[in-house]
């Protein structure tokens, strides 16, 4: 007879059955057994600071990984400053299981410590929410929970697990696993559907592909290619679903910005769309001209004619589909049409071209970018935190990889501060690579004690602080929208970020001329700590996104 | 010539809908002082739009200070372009480098839709 507790049976079911090897949290005594469960079980802990940052880089770990991040949460205020990071992915689509204590059972109405009813609150930002009330059931639990977050259109779940569930011992042959990991099923479209939408791609003069995150979640590199490669259409991989082919591909147009996609959506004939939401940054759908044929995919099939009725509706995941439309699609040449696009975002996005190749003083954030990449290239993760500093980091960055360049913040719940625990999960998947995130001043704010995490845990990131010395992106909206008199509670002082760094442990560079921003970089690399260059820029500088943002909440 | 009248012309059109277009005015709201310089590239012709407070100011010139400018090679192709009305020639002027954008690209785009609720 063996008999295990609760928590040994979580760590046990993590890692043998889905293979999870790293969670993210901060302890609690609500949670004791759990611990001792990742300990028995050899699961990496990353302890952080502030239970938010270990949400957010659970689903920062989906995002590279491809497989759901989990976080553990302590009852009480450790579930309450988790919220910030669990609303973030349920908007992102993010599939992340969430596992927190609660006050015991046994005490429930009694005025027991951190009672709470978590239920009710994490309910309407989780795509599936339970309490577990059996020792026993807790494998099967789990395993509801990766299913939930895995199928269909991924998403965050929560599992609550008690005290008297997790410190209490069962025979271990009456807890019984699953014989397999969670694994993903696909659906498939009706044919009639995709060779309605393979006529609308072979009949058009200028398509443009645009895919989202659920591009990302498909993993569907080779799919892809094989469409592109064959329909010859331009495209642009947005969110979480960048990098999933390079950018450097010879039809990737990120070399155009969002300026240019926003361009070329306007002009084009055709435009097909997969895993991509249309939401308020594609102005929900008006954006797209009336009489452009539109062919959407999506794994949801709310999606599909969701702000503007698609010409062709394929449900399912991104690289099923495109593998099922591919032989019906016709090799075409849309060379003409890609200079054509090509020269005409040139145009428009002259001055920032400019900007880019030339010094400034003060220093001009899209110089900065245009620095950084000089020095740590394509081969590089790109992460970009803030309001108008997540435009320059998206437009400023390119990488060969996967999830190569991605803007936290530009998610549906805008949440600043992701930047960070998002750069720290990149690092611990792709330890050999540069990991370098452009952060504003204001979002370091929130979860800049990580640092500390990162110094423990030896993730050596280069966090570099595009530092105007304000919430920039709310500054610059107020001056278009109340004047630039009345300013109110968006301006930060010039603070010396990188002496905070320098005092948890890390490396810090303070950067104020255009002649110095290389140097310093070389050297946070090559100090191989957690290192924060931070860097004054021109606080006039405002992005193309801040009058889009300023338009977006104009009410008459 | 053409161009500069054609400038002109645009100002009063829109001076007009600020005070008689209840769409333009809702679109410009009350968005505090954007300026829209469109210019030629020699800097010779040139007309800046001043929108603040749901007011327009206009002033004939190119050297005013702008947050956007839509620049064109020739004062013929502006000309040809603009009274066009059509997006796709704005966009083929921009490939065939007769149009750049200098600034912050958005207002070129915010102003281009504001116009065409007038016309």
């Amino acid at each position: 007879m063996a008999l295990i507790n609760g928590g040994h049976l979580v760590g046990k079911y993590l890692k043998q059955v889905e293979n999870v090897d790293i969670v993210f949290g901060i302890s609690g005594g609500h949670i004791e057994s759990m611990l001792d469960g990742f300990t028995e079980y050899k699961i990496r802990t990353i302890d952080v600071r502030h239970e938010q940052a270990a949400a957010m880089m659970a689903h920062a770990w989906s995002v590279y990984t491809g497989r759901p991040g989990v976080c553990f949460l302590t009852a009480g205020p450790g579930f309450t400053n988790g919220l910030t990071g669990i609303a973030n992915a349920y908007l992102d689509n993010a599939p992340m299981v969430v596992l927190c204590g609660r006050h015991p059972l046994r005490d429930d109405l009694t005025g027991a410590l951190q009672e709470l009813n978590q239920m009710d609150i994490v309910k309407p930002m989780t795509k599936w929410a339970a309490t577990c009330y059996d020792t026993k059931r807790i494998p099967e639990y789990l395993s509801i929970a990766f299913r939930q977050a895995m199928e269909g259109r991924p998403g965050p779940v929560f599992l609550e697990l008690p005290p008297d569930i997790l410190n209490v011992k069962v025979e271990e042959s009456q807890a019984p696993k699953p014989s397999r990991a969670t694994r993903k099923y696909t659906v498939h479209p009706d044919d009639a559907d995709l060779k309605n939408a393979a006529d609308i791609i072979n009949g058009a003069k200028k398509p443009l592909f645009l895919g989202g995150t659920g591009i990302g979640f498909s993993a569907c590199a080779e799919q892809l290619r094989a469409f592109v490669d064959k329909s010859g259409i331009p495209f642009m991989l947005l969110n979480n679903g960048r990098g999933e082919l390079p950018d450097t591909h010879p039809l990737s147009i990120w070399d155009a910005g969002n300026i240019g996609m926003m361009v070329t959506i306007q002009q084009a004939d055709v435009i097909v769309s997969a895993g991509l939401r249309f939401n308020w940054i594609l102005q929900s759908g008006k954006i797209i001209p009336p009489a452009t044929k539109l062919v959407r995919i999506d794994i949801d099939p709310h999606e599909v004619d969701r702000n503007r009725t698609a010409d062709a509706g394929l449900v399912g995941d991104a690289g099923s589909v495109l593998k099922q439309l591919t032989p019906l699609v016709q090799k075409r040449d849309h060379s003409e049409w890609l200079k054509t696009l090509r020269a005409a975002s040139r145009s428009m996005l002259d001055y920032e071209i400019r900007t880019r190749e030339n010094p400034s003083d003060p220093i001009h954030p899209i110089r900065l970018a245009a620095q950084i990449r000089s020095v740590t290239g394509e081969d590089a993760m790109y992460v970009a935190d803030g309001g108008d500093t997540v435009y320059f980091g998206l437009t400023g960055f390119m990488s060969k990889h996967r999830a190569g360049v991605i803007g936290t913040s530009s998610g549906l719940l805008g949440c600043l501060g992701t930047g960070i625990p998002f750069a720290m999960a990149a690092k611990l998947a792709y330890p050999d690579r540069n990991v370098v995130l452009l952060n504003g001043d204001g979002s370091f704010g929130f979860n800049s004690m990580e640092f500390d995490t990162m110094v423990r845990h030896n993730i050596p990131i280069l966090c570099v602080v595009n530092n105007d010395c304000a919430w920039g992106m709310i500054k610059h909206s107020q001056e278009l929208s109340i004047g630039a008199d009345r300013l109110q509670c968006s301006e930060l002082g010039t603070r010396r970020y990188e002496k905070m760094v320098e005092g948890l442990g890390g490396h810090g560079e303070f950067v104020t001329r255009d002649e110095d921003i290389v140097p310093a970089l070389e050297r946070a690399i090559a100090s191989g700590k957690p290192a924060c260059v931070n860097v004054m820029t021109d606080p006039t500088v405002t992005s193309p996104a801040t009058p889009l943002f300023y338009q977006s909440l104009k009410m008459e | 010539m053409r161009f500069t009248l054609l400038l002109f012309i645009l100002y009063h059109i829109l001076k007009r809908a600020v005070k008689k277009n209840a769409a333009f005015r809702s679109y410009i709201g009350a968005i505090h002082n954007v300026r829209v310089m469109i210019k030629t590239a020699d800097g010779k012709r040139g007309r800046v739009f001043i929108f603040d407070r749901g007011g327009l100011k206009s002033r004939s010139g190119a050297t005013h200070p702008y947050d956007v400018a839509i620049v064109w090679s020739d004062p013929g192709t502006a000309f040809r372009v603009l009274s066009s009305q059509s997006d796709e020639q704005q966009f083929l002027a921009a490939a065939a480098g007769k149009m750049k954008i200098d600034g912050m690209a958005f207002f070129a785009q915010w102003f281009n839709d504001g116009v065409k609720l007038v016309m």
